[in-house]
C-alpha cells in the first residue's frame, strides 16, 4: 500500500502513548467500551418498553438489568478514556495551543447542538403559550423556592469563575475552594428541584400527565435538571483531579470547557425561569 | 512512525483510532446498511408490479417504504459521506488525524447498535410477532398516526434513530473542529479545498438540525409511553411535529447533498484538466445553501392549511435556494468547457450526477411554488423529484468519490470493466425508474399506497424494471469492491490518476506533494 506508507512519516503525534491496549499507537479499547455502554442504555430502554407491553415476550427485569449494566460499562469506559487521554502523564503531555483550542471549540460546537436540543422543547411551550392561557389551573410556580434556586445557580457561576481565575493565578487553595462551593451550590439546586417536583406531584397533584402545561413544565425542567446533573459530574471530575494536584496556570483546558458547559446551563436556566415560570403566570388572560 | 501492530485483526479494528481506519469502517458499514435499504426498495417495487395486493399485504408494504427511507438516509448516505470525509479531510487540511480521534471512534461504534435497534422490527416481521413489527408510518413519523400505532415498532425505531443522531452530532463536532482548528498552518481559509468546505457546512448543519429531531423523537416517545401532550391535538398538535421534523428534515437534505457536491467539485476538475471554474463562487454558494437551508422547511407543509403569509415567505426562500444550486451547476459545466476530459469511472459518475441534479433540481423548483405543490403534493412526482437527487446525485457523487479514492483506501485498483458496467446500468436505471414516477405523479397517483388503478400498470412495470436494473448494477459494485480490495491489481504509484500531468495533485495522494 504504497500510497499509505507515504503518510507515515508525516509526523503523526499519537493521541496517547500509554493506553489499553498498550503500545499500539493510535488504538484504544475505551471508545469501544464507552460506545457499547452508551448503546446498552438504549437497548435496555427498548427491552423495558417491550416488556412493559405485557406481551410476555420478555421478563420484566431484562430491561432494567441491561440498563444498569450498561451504565456501569459506560462509566468504566469514560473512566478509562479520561484517565488515559487526559489524567495520566498530565504534566508531560503536549499542550500545544492547537490542542486546547480544539477542545474549547469542540465544547462550543457541542453547546450549539445543546441550543437546538432545548430549542425543540421550548418551541412546544411557545406553541401552547400562544393559545388560550392559562390552559389549566397552574401550580404555584413563582415561590420562594424557585427564586432561591435561581439565586443559587447564578451564584454558582460566579464561584466557578472565581475558581477559574484563581488557577490562572496559581492560587490552588482558592481554586479548590471555589470548585467545592460551586458543586455544593449545584447539589443544593438539584435538591431544590427535587423538592419542587415533590411539592407539585405529591402535594398539588400536578404530574407529568396533568395537561398541556405539565408536559412543557416537566419536559423543560427535566431536561435542564439532567444537564445540571451532567455538569455536576463534569465539575466533580475536575475537582477530583484538582485535589490530586493537577492543573496550573498553563494547564487548565478542562477547567475551561467544564466551566463553559456550566455557564451555558446557568444561562438556559435564567431563560427558562423568565419564560416558563414567570411567562406562564404573567400576562395570562385569567391570571 | 514506529508502532507494534495489534495481535489480531479483530483487536485492531475494534480499537483503532486512526481516521483512515475509521473512515473505512464507516464506508463498509454504510454499504451494508445501503444493501439492506436497497432490499426494502426491491420489496416495494416488486409489490408494485401488479395493481392489486399481490405479494405483500398493505401493512408489510407500508413497513418496507418506511424502513427503506430511514435506512437509506440515516444509515447509508450519512455514514458513507462521513466515512469518506474521515479518511480524506485530515489529509486534505494537513491535520495529524481528526481533532478528537476517540470521539471519532465512539461515534462510529454507536452506529451498528443504532441500526440494529432501528431495524429490530425485522425480528417481529420474520417471527410473525405483531408486537414487534416495524412501523408503517413512513420515515416522517407524522402524528397522530405515529402516536396511535400499536406495538413497539415505532418505539424501537425512535430509540435507534436517537442513538444514530448522537453519533452523527459527535462526528460533526469532530469534522468542524478538524477543519476549523486542526488545519496545518500552511492551509489557510483561502486555500481550503472544496470537499472540506462542503463537509464543514454539512457538519455545521448537523449540529443545529439533528438535536431538534432528537428532542422531537423523545417527545414523541414520551407521548406514546407516558401520555404527555407534545403532539396531541389539545397540546402542540400534529403541526408542531411537522415543524420540528422539517426544521431538521430540510437541512438534512442539504446535509446529504453537500458532501456529494463537494466530491463532484473535487473530482470533476481533475478529469477535465482544469481548475474548478469560479472556485470562490462555489464556496459562497455552499455557505449560502447552508444558511438558507434553515429557512425553507415549511415548503413540506404547503398543503397543511398554514397561514398563507408564512407559506409565501417559505416559497420565496425555497425559490432563492435554487440560485446557489444553479451557480454550482453552471460552474461544473463551465469547468468542463474546453477541458481535456478523461472519462474515467469517477468522472462518469460526476457527469451523470450533474445531469441528474439538473432534473432533480428543476422538478424541485416546480414543487417550491405553492399552486403547483398543492396539485402535486403527496404524489409520485415528489418521490421522483427527490430520488433523482438522492440516488441520481447523492449516491452518484458518493460512487464518484468511492471509485476516485478506492486506490487510496485499499491500495488496489478496482476492475475497470465491471465499474463501467456498474455505471452504465446505474445511469440507465435512474431515468427508467424515476421518470415514470414523475409521469404517474403528474397524473395524480398518490404515493405510499400499495395498490393503484390498473391504468398506471405500464408505467409501474417500467419503473420496477428500472429498479431491478439498478439493483443488479449495485450487486456488480459490491462484487467489484470486495474482490478488488482483496485481489485487485496493486497500485504502484502515489499518483494513480496521473494528476501530476495537469498539476492537480492534492495532498491526500501523498504527503508533501504540491497543493492547489
Amino acid at each position: 500500500m504504497s500510497t499509505q506508507e507515504s503518510h507515515e512519516d508525516h509526523g503523526h503525534h499519537l493521541p496517547a502513548v500509554e493506553d489499553w491496549p498498550r503500545g499500539f499507537g493510535e488504538a484504544s479499547w475505551w471508545p469501544f467500551v464507552t460506545a457499547i455502554g452508551g448503546a446498552g442504555l438504549y437497548v435496555g430502554a427498548a427491552l423495558y418498553i417491550i416488556a412493559s407491553g405485557n406481551s410476555g415476550l420478555l421478563p420484566a427485569m431484562a430491561g432494567p438489568a441491561v440498563f444498569v449494566g450498561s451504565v456501569g460499562l459506560f462509566l468504566v469506559g469514560i473512566y478509562g478514556w479520561v484517565y488515559h487521554a487526559f489524567v495520566s502523564h498530565f504534566w508531560s503531555r503536549d499542550t500545544s495551543a492547537n490542542g486546547s483550542l480544539a477542545l474549547k471549540w469542540g465544547m462550543v460546537a457541542f453547546l450549539g447542538s445543546e441550543l437546538a436540543t432545548f430549542g425543540a422543547v421550548f418551541t412546544y411551550y411557545f406553541f401552547i403559550r400562544a393559545g388560550t392561557w392559562p390552559p389549566q389551573e397552574l401550580p404555584h410556580l413563582l415561590g420562594s423556592l424557585v427564586l432561591a434556586n435561581t439565586a443559587l445557580l447564578i451564584a454558582s457561576s460566579f464561584t466557578l469563575h472565581w475558581a477559574h481565575v484563581a488557577i490562572r493565578r496559581e492560587n490552588r487553595r482558592q481554586f479548590i475552594l471555589g470548585l467545592i462551593v460551586t458543586l455544593v451550590l449545584g447539589a443544593v439546586f438539584i435538591a431544590g428541584q427535587v423538592l419542587e417536583y415533590y411539592e407539585f406531584i405529591v402535594n398539588e397533584g400536578f404530574t407529568v400527565t396533568s395537561g398541556i402545561f405539565a408536559s412543557a413544565f416537566f419536559g423543560l425542567t427535566g431536561l435542564h435538571g439532567l444537564h445540571v446533573s451532567l455538569g455536576a459530574v463534569l465539575l466533580g471530575i475536575v475537582l477530583i483531579r484538582a485535589l490530586a494536584g493537577q492543573y496550573s496556570a498553563d494547564r487548565h483546558v478542562s477547567v475551561s470547557t467544564a466551566s463553559m458547559y456550566w455557564h451555558f446551563v446557568d444561562i438556559v436556566w435564567i431563560f427558562l425561569v423568565v419564560v416558563l415560570y414567570a411567562g406562564a403566570v404573567v400576562g395570562g388572560t385569567g391570571a | 512512525m514506529t508502532q507494534t501492530k495489534p495481535s489480531t485483526p479483530v483487536v485492531r479494528w475494534l480499537t483503532t483510532l486512526d481516521h483512515r481506519d475509521i473512515g473505512v469502517l464507516y464506508v463498509v458499514f454504510g454499504a451494508i446498511a445501503g444493501l439492506w435499504g436497497a432490499t426494502d426498495a426491491m420489496a416495494v417495487r416488486t409489490e408494485l408490479l401488479s395493481p392489486g395486493l399481490a405479494v405483500w399485504d398493505a401493512a408489510t408494504y407500508n413497513a418496507f417504504f418506511t424502513t427503506h427511507g430511514l435506512t437509506m438516509l440515516f444509515f447509508f448516505a450519512t455514514p458513507v459521506a462521513f466515512g469518506l470525509a474521515n479518511y480524506v479531510v485530515p489529509l486534505l487540511v494537513g491535520a495529524d488525524d481528526m481533532a478528537f480521534p476517540r470521539v471519532n471512534a465512539v461515534a462510529f461504534w454507536l452506529l451498528p447498535p443504532a441500526l440494529l435497534l432501528a431495524r429490530a422490527g425485522i425480528v417481529g416481521q420474520l417471527l410473525g410477532i405483531p408486537h414487534l413489527a416495524p412501523p408503517t408510518t413512513g420515515w416522517t413519523f407524522y402524528p397522530p398516526l405515529s402516536t396511535q400505532q400499536a406495538g413497539h415498532g415505532v418505539d424501537l425505531v425512535l430509540l435507534g434513530l436517537h442513538l444514530s443522531g448522537v453519533s452523527t452530532i459527535a462526528s460533526s463536532v469532530n469534522v468542524v473542529v478538524t477543519i476549523a482548528i486542526a488545519r496545518d498552518e500552511s492551509v489557510s481559509w483561502a486555500s481550503l479545498d472544496m470537499f472540506s468546505w462542503t463537509m464543514l457546512t454539512t457538519a455545521g448543519l448537523v449540529i443545529f438540525a439533528f438535536p431538534v429531531l432528537g428532542s422531537a423523537m423523545l417527545m414523541l416517545l414520551s407521548d406514546r409511553l407516558v401520555g404527555t401532550t407534545f403532539f396531541a391535538v389539545e397540546g402542540g398538535g400534529p403541526m408542531l411535529w411537522q415543524h420540528l421534523f422539517w426544521f431538521f428534515g430540510h437541512p438534512e437534505v442539504y446535509i446529504l447533498v453537500l458532501p456529494a457536491m463537494g466530491i463532484v467539485s473535487h473530482v470533476l476538475p481533475r478529469f477535465a484538466g482544469r481548475r474548478l471554474f469560479g472556485f470562490r463562487s462555489v464556496v459562497y454558494s455552499t455557505l449560502a445553501i447552508g444558511a438558507l437551508a434553515f429557512g425553507v422547511w415549511a415548503h413540506h407543509m404547503f398543503a397543511t392549511g398554514m397561514d398563507p403569509r408564512l407559506r409565501i415567505s417559505f416559497m420565496a426562500v425555497t425559490l432563492a435556494i435554487a440560485v446557489p444550486s444553479a451557480v454550482k451547476t453552471f460552474n461544473w459545466i463551465a469547468t468542463l468547457w474546453h477541458g481535456a476530459i478523461r472519462l474515467t469511472v469517477p468522472m462518469l459518475f460526476c457527469v451523470a450526477a450533474v445531469g441528474n441534479f439538473v432534473l432533480g433540481g428543476v422538478t424541485g423548483v416546480f414543487l417550491a411554488s405553492i399552486p403547483v405543490d398543492l396539485v402535486l403534493h403527496d404524489t409520485y412526482y415528489v418521490v421522483g423529484h427527490f430520488h433523482f437527487l438522492l440516488v441520481g446525485t447523492i449516491v452518484f457523487g458518493l460512487f464518484a468519490g468511492g471509485y476516485y479514492w478506492f486506490p487510496l483506501l485499499t491500495g488496489r485498483w478496482f476492475d475497470r470493466g465491471l465499474a463501467r458496467a456498474h455505471f452504465y446500468l446505474s445511469a440507465f436505471g435512474i431515468p427508467v425508474t424515476f421518470l415514470p414516477f414523475l409521469l404517474v405523479g403528474m397524473a395524480g397517483l398518490p404515493r405510499r399506497v400499495a395498490a393503484y388503478p390498473p391504468e398506471f400498470a405500464l408505467l409501474h412495470y417500467v419503473a420496477t424494471f428500472g429498479a431491478y436494473v439498478l439493483g443488479v448494477g449495485q450487486l456488480l459494485f459490491v462484487w467489484n469492491a470486495l474482490s478488488s480490495a482483496v485481489r485487485g491489481e496493486p497500485v504502484e504509484t502515489t499518483d494513480p490518476w496521473e494528476l501530476d500531468r495537469t498539476g492537480q495533485r492534492t495532498p491526500e495522494w501523498a504527503s508533501g506533494a504540491e497543493t492547489e
